[in-house]
């Protein structure tokens, strides 16, 4: 489903080429679940916003669902990752001024959805995510793992077929973290959605079904579960 | 998707009520500003809009050379008109209107009409305006035959039909039959009457050698010519006419005449001619270019708040992006949030300019527009004013908003870029260097004003009546009687006070040479008292006195300016010497000082003076400052003796002569109210600006004050910046009013030097203003508890 080759990004700073991702090579397949690890400055959240299209490679050849992400421009790109991506991130970033139902909405307001398919759909997944309850409130209003639950709500929105993940727990206590771990797990098991995520936790790791390790932008080592 | 954006629009102003505040006020100011001066800017460049014909209507205007000098006067003489629509098939039909002022009575009803002209019988084919009773044809073509406006007829007949109703003029005289009622002339018209007079009254009866007098100048006269005629080419033929009708006088009388055309509709504005009710065109200027600037001010605020805010929807931005926004879709939400945002502000404009509208009528003296919702196109254009500039000024933040990069905004912490704040200085800069540019304007203004007012004018003005008397027979018995009153210190009579209108005079004036040199004098007709009176003072010879038996008949008195004319070095050497002026000989006995008998906009112009009690039409009376209503009181009883016959009314001459300067005060009130409010909205953009970066700068202060900084270091850190631009500012205002102002008191033959202080106070004011506005952010910041500030981090 996703492939990167020889994947370089660098910075020139005063002449010299400062690499974050070093010639970096990934083959991703539907339906895996993968867990990036490495220290600090290894290159993981640049390669998930390269995979999510957020960041573009100085150098490398980037497929994706079969389109040639390199080479396409800025429209079609994001139409691309419109349609298949769904990002989470670690302080959740939900839109303040937006109550938890719009919040999960607005994605689909940008794919052109009716107002009563919009409806429908996140009718659908706030009872999925038991938060029916708090669809009026504002995200001021919720705990932080109630709020990065909006937030996957609002990446699964409009049912992508991969789920980017830059430490969804990092800012959640172990037990708020397991929940959304399950979820995970379920999301990759029952609905065949692919989910890469990034981690500090050796244990958080262990959900998915394959582990790559980086380090000084390569991938020191890669082992499947 | 509009439901979404118009949500969070809303939800974003109410969060961020401070700054809607501060944006929405600005803008509606602005705006409500900019509308004002565009419907004065409007309502001048209308007059005489209204006259369908008005393309093709000329005003006939005659240079008049004398031996001495050249006089640009708007008007013409009598047989002008009448004698080029008999030679010049071209011209379609001619109106000649000539001002006046008639006691008119009805019964018990006696009123001084100051508004009433003469008029041929084509003033309502020429002109369009409307009778609404009688026939426009032949209203006006009897001797003796008036219209009244609608509302001056029912001061005299109340609601009864007028129409074949007699009125008499000038006390009892005259009778004159109503013969028809027009609507009332608009006020933008230069043409105002209330009263209008058949032409043939005054050329057939009152005065029947005007029409044959061809150096007679009183008529405004006005061509209509045919369709397609050229006016240049008629007035290149005007010469010709000229000499083959009245050349060999003109050679007789040492005169040249020129002829001008003028077409109608930029006399109001362009023509520097006298004559009737004109406006400037210099004004028109300026005030579009001050509207211009303080709708730019509330834009520039506008944008710059909506930049600083950036920081904060930058993670709005962001998270859109990333949720699959494109650059478009988010520009175009900011730019509907900025529409919001004026639509808002545009409710407010409505109900500030229905508050402030008759306040600016008031100080434009005239009124400009009887209320925004009786032109429905003016809500129109204010709406779509409002909208344009949510667009316009929407553009560049929504540009720069839109076009962040997810991961940088998303990443931690975004710190505004340095190309933002460049901008966001250089339009502070633009807005200050505006409103320091308006500041030194005002005080420029005031300082002349105040200068006009305070000169030592050559004689006095302070507690002087002055009545007319409109040369009633009485007159002389009246000031007799009314100087015996024990509030009246003196009395003189005369036919001109400084301030007002007086004839000139073609005269010949013995020179140094000992030749009789022409020249066109000013001219006052006064008693023996006169120069007493005013004060004015002598430099030569001696004022009038009763112990000449020939001051009556042979003497005159002439000004410096005079004596300078017709080559004397010193007053002294014009003693004595030989005068002929209007059917009178003699010697010239007294030299006056020059004194300011016109507004000091003119150089002071030889004036010449005789005793001719025959010509006189005022008293003036010098009151005692004490008791003065006891005294008008005496005065008036005796006018009821006197004159019984015409209205008791009076003015004081210093009000008198600072009603020269009405024009140029109201300018200066607009200039003041115009920049006290393009000051106040660059504060309140100030104060907005301040706030954020005060607020961005939050942690910094915070580290700061732990690390030991007083509290007056940090509002001297935050201050200071502002101050900078302030500076800047002051230094690209200061040359520029410089220049703007030199030529605007250009006007004045007396100003006032523009001095360094004036800069001074300027730079001071807008430094003090800025400050005040940004300390009081500053000193709220560096008096907060660092442990919060940096906690909250």
């Amino acid at each position: 489903m996703l492939s990167l080759q020889h994947i370089s990004k660098y910075y020139q700073v005063s002449g010299l080429k400062n690499y974050v991702l070093n010639d970096l090579s990934l083959e991703v397949d539907e339906g895996e679940f993968i867990s990036i690890m490495g220290p600090s400055g290894s290159g993981k959240s640049t390669l998930l916003n390269v995979i999510g299209m957020l960041d573009d490679p100085s150098d490398g050849y980037h497929y994706f669902a079969g389109h040639a992400v390199h080479q396409l421009k800025e429209k079609q790109r994001s139409a691309l990752y419109k349609q298949y991506i769904g990002f989470v991130f670690q302080a959740y970033h939900l839109i303040d001024e937006l109550t938890v139902y719009e919040n999960i909405e607005t994605p689909l307001i940008y794919q052109d959805f009716k107002s009563s398919e919009r409806k429908a759909m996140v009718a659908d997944i706030l009872d999925k995510f038991n938060i029916v309850g708090k669809k009026d409130l504002f995200p001021a209003q919720l705990s932080g793992g109630q709020q990065q639950l909006v937030g996957i709500a609002r990446a699964l929105i409009a049912k992508p077929k991969m789920l980017l993940a830059d430490e969804p727990t990092g800012n959640l206590n172990s037990k708020q973290g397991e929940e959304i771990m399950e979820l995970f797990r379920k999301l990759n098991r029952e609905d065949k959605v692919t989910i890469i995520q990034v981690t500090h936790s050796e244990k958080n790791a262990e959900y998915g079904t394959r582990i790559i390790n980086l380090l000084d932008g390569k991938i020191a080592s890669s082992k499947k579960l | 998707m509009i439901k979404n954006y118009f949500k969070i629009a809303l939800r974003n102003l109410w969060k961020h009520k401070a700054f809607s505040i501060i944006n929405i006020t600005g803008l509606s100011i602005g705006i409500t500003a900019c509308f004002f001066i565009f419907m004065y800017v409007g309502f001048e460049l209308s007059y005489d809009n209204m006259h369908t014909k008005a393309d093709r209507i000329y005003r006939l205007v005659t240079d008049i050379k004398t031996p001495t000098e050249t006089i640009n006067t708007g008007v013409t003489a009598w047989p002008f008109a009448p004698n080029i629509k008999t030679d010049f098939p071209e011209v379609e039909a001619f109106v000649r209107v000539s001002g006046g002022s008639f006691l008119v009575k009805k019964g018990n009803v006696k009123f001084q009409e100051e508004h009433s002209v003469f008029a041929d019988s084509t003033f309502f084919k020429v002109f369009d305006f409307k009778l609404l009773k009688g026939d426009p044809k032949t209203a006006l073509s009897e001797i003796a035959t008036i219209v009244f406006s609608e509302s001056a007829a029912k001061k005299y007949f109340g609601n009864t039909d007028p129409i074949g109703q007699t009125v008499l003029l000038t006390g009892d005289a005259i009778p004159a039959k109503v013969t028809g009622i027009m609507k009332d002339i608009p006020e933008n018209s230069q043409i105002k009457a209330d009263m209008i007079i058949s032409m043939v009254s005054l050329t057939q009866k009152f005065n029947k050698d005007l029409d044959k007098s061809w150096g007679n100048f009183g008529a405004s006269s006005y061509l209509l010519l045919k369709p397609g005629a050229n006016a240049k080419n008629l007035e290149k033929q005007f010469p010709a006419f000229l000499e083959r009708r009245n050349g060999d006088e003109e050679r007789k009388q040492h005169m040249s005449y020129t002829l001008f055309l003028e077409p109608m509709k930029s006399v109001y504005l362009h023509s520097k001619r006298n004559g009737q009710e004109s406006g400037s065109i210099n004004n028109v200027y300026i005030f579009t270019i001050v509207a211009v600037f303080i709708l730019l001010i509330a834009c520039i605020n506008f944008v710059n708040l909506t930049t600083a805010r950036s920081v904060e929807r930058a993670k709005e931005v962001g998270i859109r992006k990333v949720v699959g926004a494109e650059k478009g879709q988010l520009a175009s939400q900011f730019i509907g949030e900025s529409v919001v945002l004026c639509l808002i502000a545009f409710v407010l404009t409505i109900i500030l300019s229905v508050l402030f509208l008759p306040l600016f009528n008031q100080l434009a003296g005239k009124t400009i527009s009887a209320g925004i919702f009786s032109n429905w196109y003016y809500v129109v254009i204010l709406l779509a004013t409002s909208v344009a500039i949510g667009f316009i000024a929407g553009i560049y933040p929504a540009l720069v908003l839109s076009s962040f990069k997810p991961i940088s905004v998303l990443k931690g912490r975004f710190a505004s870029t340095n190309k933002g704040n460049v901008l966001r200085k250089t339009l502070v800069i633009a807005q200050f260097t505006i409103s320091i540019f308006l500041i030194i304007g005002t005080i420029i203004v005031y300082t002349q004003m105040s200068f006009m007012q305070n000169k030592d004018l050559g004689f006095t003005k302070d507690q002087m009546l002055i009545l007319d008397t409109n040369g009633d027979p009485a007159s002389n018995a009246f000031k007799e009687a009314i100087t015996s009153i024990p509030g009246v210190k003196s009395t003189a009579l005369s036919s001109s006070v400084p301030g007002g209108g007086n004839p000139g005079a073609y005269s010949e004036i013995e020179n140094k040479k000992g030749d009789l040199q022409i020249a066109n004098l000013d001219l006052y007709f006064v008693d023996w008292d006169y120069v007493n009176q005013f004060k004015i003072k002598m430099v030569a010879g001696r004022a009038f006195s009763r112990e000449f038996g020939t001051d009556t008949a042979q003497a005159m008195l002439l000004n410096e300016s005079a004596v300078k004319l017709f080559g004397y070095s010193s007053p002294q050497q014009a003693i004595g010497r030989r005068f002929k002026q209007w059917g009178r000989e003699g010697k010239i006995v007294g030299v006056m000082k020059d004194f300011h008998f016109r507004s000091l906009q003119e150089v002071i112009k030889p004036l010449s003076m005789r005793i001719e009690l025959k010509n006189i039409n005022l008293v003036s009376a010098k009151i005692s400052s004490q008791n003065t209503s006891a005294t008008i009181a005496a005065i008036e009883s005796k006018w009821k003796t006197f004159i019984p016959n015409r209205p008791f009314s009076y003015y004081f001459l210093d009000e008198f002569f600072d009603r020269q300067y009405r024009a140029e005060q109201r300018f200066g009130k607009l200039f003041l109210n115009f920049a006290v409010l393009a000051i106040f909205i660059s504060c309140l953009g100030l104060l907005g600006l301040a706030s954020y970066s005060t607020l961005q700068r939050t942690r910094e202060i915070g580290i700061r004050k732990v690390l030991g900084a007083s509290v007056p270091g940090i509002v001297n850190m935050l201050s200071k910046d502002f101050i900078i631009l302030v500076i800047i500012s002051f230094f690209i205002a200061s040359p520029l009013a410089y220049l703007f102002m030199h030529g605007w008191l250009k006007d004045f033959a007396y100003r006032i030097d523009i001095s360094w202080w004036i800069f001074a106070i300027a730079g001071i004011l807008a430094s003090i203003i800025a400050l005040g506005t940004i300390s009081f952010q500053a000193i709220r910041a560096a008096m907060s508890n660092p442990v919060k500030s940096l906690r909250s981090e």
